[in-house]
């Protein structure tokens, strides 16, 4: 799973709209010159999830990026201003800070500047935006604000913001708490679990929560619609809208929005992944109703054992098995 | 300032490299070239070697940041990988280095973790085999260097183990398994990295580096990474820099960067000052060199 199927490669670079530079790599498929067909094609962007590089952890996007090239896609990778090899610097001395603010649409200019520059010297007409985590919801936040992404390619989406997981107890989802309590029962016949409890350190408030769960059943909770932006207007920033608990109160109008344009989605998850309870019980549920006319467009799967990064060989080619058949069924 | 990124060749490997060089990098006399760690460990610590690189060419010294095979943008799999093969990366580097500022003399190298180790055995296979002269005559820095291979892999294998607890509640491949696994041919997954034969029998070493020392003529800078003051000395770090000719160990304060931290490092400013300091001593810094 490497680099050995590469076709050819340029490096790039290009300014965002601060006069950054930003750069990348545009990979192209083996066949040259391309087919008219392949020209047709969208380009796909991957964007670059949380600090981590153009590569993806685990170079996850080099094996990805081979499959799109042998389907016929021109991909380009590239890095956000402050991060990998671009120019800029981040002020944020804590992570999850760093997190929060890609969360709140920090690099959705920066995706914008890179279709500009793939439309004005590539001549790229449409987009598959893809990533991972923090790059899936880049992905969706600028599919919101630029009509010429017409699908997404979205491995692990977060739907929460990162700055307020710093209260781990607070915003467990229930299948976390379901997985805490039974974690908790088998650590019952354990002696430094009790000793861990009875010194004050363990995770009271998530104990407690976790337990209640077992004996009081909880309301559903049912989120009201979103308003979206009307067909072909131009997406800017987002209403401010209440915030649910960590909900990012950003995503369901941006993913409305590009559903109503008729964006396709697809949607993988890992199972062990908190990720996937977080998209379930945040979003899909309280807004069940909303995403109903929907079903259609999106085509959604969860990984079995992966962890968030797909970090064993099997889950990647699970992603990749899965990403192949939803583009050649979008784009064939 | 300017940043050319291009590729080059070691064998048919395709590899990524950066230049950070001043407008007229033509008059350098010393340049490096930077060597990054194994697996994800590059990635956590990628933007500190940006800076670093910056730093350097802002001060008119040519570097080259490049990816080893199986990292980054570069071709080839971790799984296929050996010391041999990231020594001849290195020396490819050196080369693509070299054909950008003819006018080096003195190539230093700076290396992380194991990526310093392997910038150590390079300069040592330099001077057995009486190539790459500039190297010779270059500055080594080792930030954090591996020496002990077995732990290290150890270690690496470590990382799976916590994967397999975290997916399926418990551990279903011991490390003894993993280990007959790749001895066996086969290969274990650390965080994406796949570590195969080659890399296992040439890193998993006891000694990686000469118990004895470096005979690098160029001047060895090994620097322990300590979390903070209080940290416990590196006694086998210090010795090797003892050992060495033209030897020096230093202490930097700086969070463990190169692996996922609360904190968010961008730079590592003690690093990096008194690497600079160092590198100032031996050949000069400014405007050089």
């Amino acid at each position: 799973m490497g680099a050995s199927n590469m076709g050819e490669v340029l490096p790039v670079s290009f300014r965002n709209q601060s006069g950054l530079m930003l750069f990348g790599s545009l990979h192209l498929p083996e066949t040259s010159p391309p087919p008219i067909h392949q020209k047709d094609l969208p380009v796909v962007v991957l964007l670059s999830p949380g600090v981590k590089m153009r590569v993806g952890p685990g170079r996850l996007y080099v094996p990805l990026t081979e499959l799109l090239n042998s389907q016929g896609f021109r991909v380009l990778r590239f890095d956000f201003f402050g991060l990998g090899d671009s120019e800029g610097d981040l002020a944020e001395t804590v992570l999850a800070d760093v997190y929060n603010n890609i969360e709140v649409g920090r690099y959705v200019d920066d995706t914008l500047a890179a279709l500009n520059w793939l439309s004005a010297e590539h001549g790229a007409k449409r987009f598959v935006l893809g990533g991972l985590c923090g790059g899936a919801i880049t992905a969706i936040l600028a599919a919101e604000r630029d009509a010429r992404v017409d699908s997404l390619l979205s491995i692990g989406m977060t739907v929460t913001l990162a700055s307020n997981a710093a209260k781990p107890g607070q915003y467990l989802t229930r299948a976390q708490l379901d997985d805490r309590r039974r974690r908790y029962l088998l650590k019952m016949l354990k002696p430094d679990a009790w000793l861990r409890f009875l010194t004050f350190r363990s995770e009271y408030d998530v104990i407690w929560k976790s337990m209640k769960r077992a004996f009081i059943k909880e309301k559903r909770v049912v989120a009201a619609p979103v308003a979206i932006n009307a067909p072909g207007a131009p997406g800017g920033p987002a209403a401010p809208v209440e915030q649910r608990g960590n909900a990012n109160p950003l995503f369901p109008k941006a993913y409305f929005t590009f559903l109503a344009r008729g964006g396709k989605a697809l949607m993988l998850f890992s199972e062990r992944d908190r990720l996937q309870s977080e998209y379930e019980e945040k979003f899909a549920q309280p807004y069940a109703a909303q995403l109903a006319p929907h079903a259609a467009q999106i085509e959604q799967h969860v990984i079995p054992h992966a962890n968030h990064v797909l970090s064993f060989r099997e889950w990647q080619e699970q992603m990749l098995g899965l990403s192949r058949a939803w583009l050649a069924k979008l784009y064939a | 300032m300017t940043e050319t990124p291009f590729y080059f060749y070691r064998g048919a490997t395709r590899l990524f490299g950066m230049l950070h060089a001043s407008a007229s990098p033509g008059t350098a006399r010393t340049a490096y070239v930077m060597s990054h760690p194994f697996g994800e460990e590059k990635l956590w610590s990628h933007r500190v070697f940006v800076v670093f690189a910056r730093t350097l060419a802002a001060r008119g010294i040519p570097v080259l940041r490049f990816d080893y095979s199986g990292a980054g943008d570069s071709g080839g799999e971790t799984a296929s990988a050996s010391v041999d093969a990231y020594l001849d990366d290195l020396g490819a580097a050196v080369e693509a280095l070299l054909a950008r500022v003819p006018t080096a003399e003195r190539v230093g190298l700076v290396g992380l973790r194991f990526g310093a180790t392997l910038a150590a055995q390079f300069a040592e296979r330099a001077r057995l085999t009486e190539k790459f002269p500039t190297v010779q005559r270059g500055p080594l820095a080792l930030w954090d260097p591996i020496l002990d291979g077995e732990n290290y892999i150890q270690e690496l294998l470590r990382i799976n183990l916590s994967t397999q607890l975290a997916v399926y509640g418990k551990v279903q491949e011991s490390r003894e398994v993993l280990v007959e696994r790749i001895r066996g041919g086969g290969i274990a997954n650390v965080e994406g990295y796949e570590i195969g034969l080659p890399l296992f029998a040439s890193a998993s070493l006891k000694e990686l580096l000469p118990a004895e020392g470096l005979r690098h003529a160029g001047g060895t800078l090994v620097v322990q990474i300590a979390a903070t003051e209080k940290a416990k000395l590196r006694e086998d770090q210090q010795r090797l820099a003892e050992l060495s000719t033209e030897g020096a160990f230093q202490r930097a304060i700086e969070q463990p960067f190169w692996r996922e931290i609360k904190a968010f490092c961008s730079r590592a400013e003690n690093l990096q000052n008194q690497t600079l300091q160092w590198m100032e001593q031996r050949h000069g810094c400014q405007q050089h060199g």
